[in-house]
């Protein structure tokens, strides 16, 4: 073997290498590339509740469009995320033995976890047409504001949060509100 | 005419002679390519680790301690498995570190899209169902597997047996495993918002410690990686079925982990007890009792290549044909360690451990044809000779007498196990 001369078998070794790091390359860029050229949202109708999983469910507002990348309905919990125009809305369900206060609590930090999030404003409590009691409070971030609601039934919690610009909060924000008041929990019956 | 016993090894793929430890890596592109790869993924990882450190650091300590405690019975195993021919440990940490932080660092962007793209495809609902078993098996089993092919290209020449790949595949799993469980605790944490607690953490570990501990990364690449040995080893076969046989062997792995993480009989038998114990028996067992066949057929092939090895010797004063049999099982070797202890004590114990790892270190020296053998024939017969002296000139343990306290033992673990694990299961499934 010369100086300096690539065997057949280290060519066959650099190609075989370039095949696993191609092979995680496609992995680790390919499948988030591709995830991103799909359509995330899709419409969803307005005028009819949405079960988001838990037996909770809600009518989205108008012009919502449902967002799938972070929507996840199921038996015990769930989530969903609707984009009305630049506002995020996200509602999610989860199991939960606690109170009230503890549970805005642990929402709270969960905010306040985010770097340059802070809670502003002094709490209220709120209710839903339905009679599901709630807190709602105010928080702000780099360059967005939002509003959190937290009602707890039945050994579930349900967290609302709202997110986006200050004026468009200011325009979208009373459309959500009226969405967040038909929030039902109904759960099934035990078979 | 008389046939010969057919070995139960037989049926498994054939040991090449085991190669001596390649000094001249680096001189492949392959081992630079992976370094960088290994490189990359340990940035990434220690950027996610950052974060927990500033915001979590009690959580964090305590769960990277109580699963790396949980990857200690995982190491035994594999180091028990791996104890004739063993691998160099240079190459066991570069399979650690590929679980640990290639694996991980790619699986964790990929799974996400992944299960996204589940969603957009069918619908959020199907996402919420099968999202976590289709995406994590489809992503982390490759992003595994792949750490395994990456061992082949920088030391084709260790890989001698299906065993091999069971060991490299294991290690693999176990160090993505540990990184896994950690991040997963760490999420938990987050999720509580309740600060710097361990609660989060200790849950994670019962959860997936105990109950689902055993269906781990590291029996399913264990799986795949008997699949890529086959493939290397097996170089009478045809490359289409050679190629065959692993892509069977990586489906396995993926179909195990893809039913282990389904929602099948997820609501099927209740909610008690009973109910998830009996769900963990019929999901798991299937995958664990393929991969415990296929695991012992490999290590009992390898364990007779190299005990006919140490049988050409001849000689019983390097090993007689009792303590060949015992140096082919882990059980057998353990049975006469403990034996050893109980006739002559510690230093009993400690002589016959060396003895059988220079019994080991001689087959494997054997099988390469090395011409100077004195060194591994010096050591057993110096370990032979305190073993003359303690009274206890045999490493064996008589049939019947370190049997029944190792089975009287191991039943008394799984007892103990099983009540822990009812504990645990009665805890969390609301028993």
């Amino acid at each position: 073997m010369g100086m300096g001369r690539v065997t057949r078998r280290q060519l066959t070794n650099l190609l075989g290498a370039c095949g696993v790091a191609a092979t995680l390359g496609g992995l680790t860029f390919g499948l988030p590339a591709l995830n991103h050229a799909l359509p995330a949202d899709r419409a969803v109708p307005t005028d009819r509740p949405y079960d988001i999983g838990g037996g909770v469910s809600v009518v989205p507002p108008p012009g919502a469009r449902l967002d799938l990348t972070d929507t996840r309905p199921g038996e015990e919990s769930g989530t969903v995320l609707f984009r009305v125009g630049p506002v995020r809305y996200l509602i999610s369900v989860q199991p939960f033995d606690g109170s009230l206060g503890a549970a805005v609590d642990r929402l709270r930090r969960r905010i306040t976890g985010n770097s340059g999030y802070q809670v502003t404003g002094t709490e209220l409590s709120v209710a839903t047409t339905d009679g599901l009691r709630g807190v709602q409070g105010g928080f702000s971030g780099p360059g967005r504001g939002g509003r959190y609601v937290v009602f707890v039934a039945d050994s579930r919690t349900i967290e609302v949060t709202v997110s986006g610009a200050d004026l468009d909060l200011g325009r979208i924000l009373p459309a959500i509100n009226r969405s967040t008041a038909t929030l039902r929990y109904a759960p099934e019956p035990a078979g | 005419m008389t046939a010969e016993p057919r070995l139960r090894s037989d049926r498994s793929a054939p040991v090449q002679p085991g190669a001596a430890p390649d000094r001249r890596l680096p001189g492949l592109p392959a081992f630079w390519i992976v370094l960088a790869l290994l490189g990359a993924g340990g940035v990434r990882m220690t950027m996610i680790v950052t974060g927990y450190v500033r915001e979590y650091p009690v959580a964090l300590l305590t769960s990277a301690a109580l699963f790396a405690l949980l990857a200690v019975p995982f190491w035994f195993v594999v180091s028990e498995l791996d104890f004739l021919e063993r691998e160099p440990p240079s190459l066991l940490l570069i399979a650690f570190g590929w679980g640990g932080l290639v694996a991980t660092s790619a699986s964790i962007p990929a799974s996400g899209a992944l299960d996204d793209i589940i969603a957009k495809l069918g619908s959020p609902h199907l996402a919420a169902d099968w999202g976590v078993a289709l995406a994590g098996p489809t992503v982390e089993e490759t992003a595994k597997a792949l750490g395994v092919v990456a061992i082949v290209l920088i030391a084709r020449h260790q890989i001698n047996s299906v065993l091999d790949g069971v060991v490299y595949g294991a290690t693999v799993g176990l160090g993505f495993q540990i990184i896994e469980d950690i991040v997963y605790a760490m999420g938990a944490v987050a999720l509580a918002g309740q600060g710097d607690t361990v609660e989060p953490v200790v849950t994670t570990f019962l959860l997936r410690g105990f109950v689902s501990g055993v269906w781990s990364h590291t029996l399913f690449t264990a799986l795949a990686g008997a699949g890529i040995g086959y493939l290397v080893v097996r170089g009478e076969r045809s490359f289409r079925t050679r190629l065959g046989a692993a892509a069977l062997a990586l489906f396995a792995a993926w179909a195990s982990h893809v039913l282990w993480n389904s929602p099948l009989l997820r609501d099927g038998l209740g909610n008690g007890a009973v109910a998830l114990l009996a769900v963990l028996v019929l999901k798991g067992l299937p995958p664990l009792v393929l991969i415990w066949l296929l695991v012992r057929s490999a290590h009992d092939r390898e364990a007779d290549y190299y005990a006919e090895q140490l049988a050409k010797l001849d000689d019983a004063e390097l090993i007689t044909p009792a303590e060949r049999r015992a140096l082919k099982a882990g059980s057998r070797r353990a049975s006469a360690r403990a034996y050893a202890r109980a006739r002559g004590g510690w230093r009993a114990r400690a002589a016959v451990r060396r003895l059988q790892r220079a019994q080991a270190r001689l087959a494997v020296e054997l099988s390469r044809g090395t011409p100077d053998l004195s060194r591994w024939s010096h050591e057993i017969r110096r370990q032979r000779r305190v073993l003359n002296r303690l009274g206890h000139p045999e490493a064996v343990a008589p049939d019947g007498k370190g049997p029944w306290r190792r089975t009287a033992s191991a039943v008394f673990s799984t007892a103990l196990a099983l009540a822990v694990l009812w504990a645990v299961v009665s805890t969390l499934g609301g028993g």
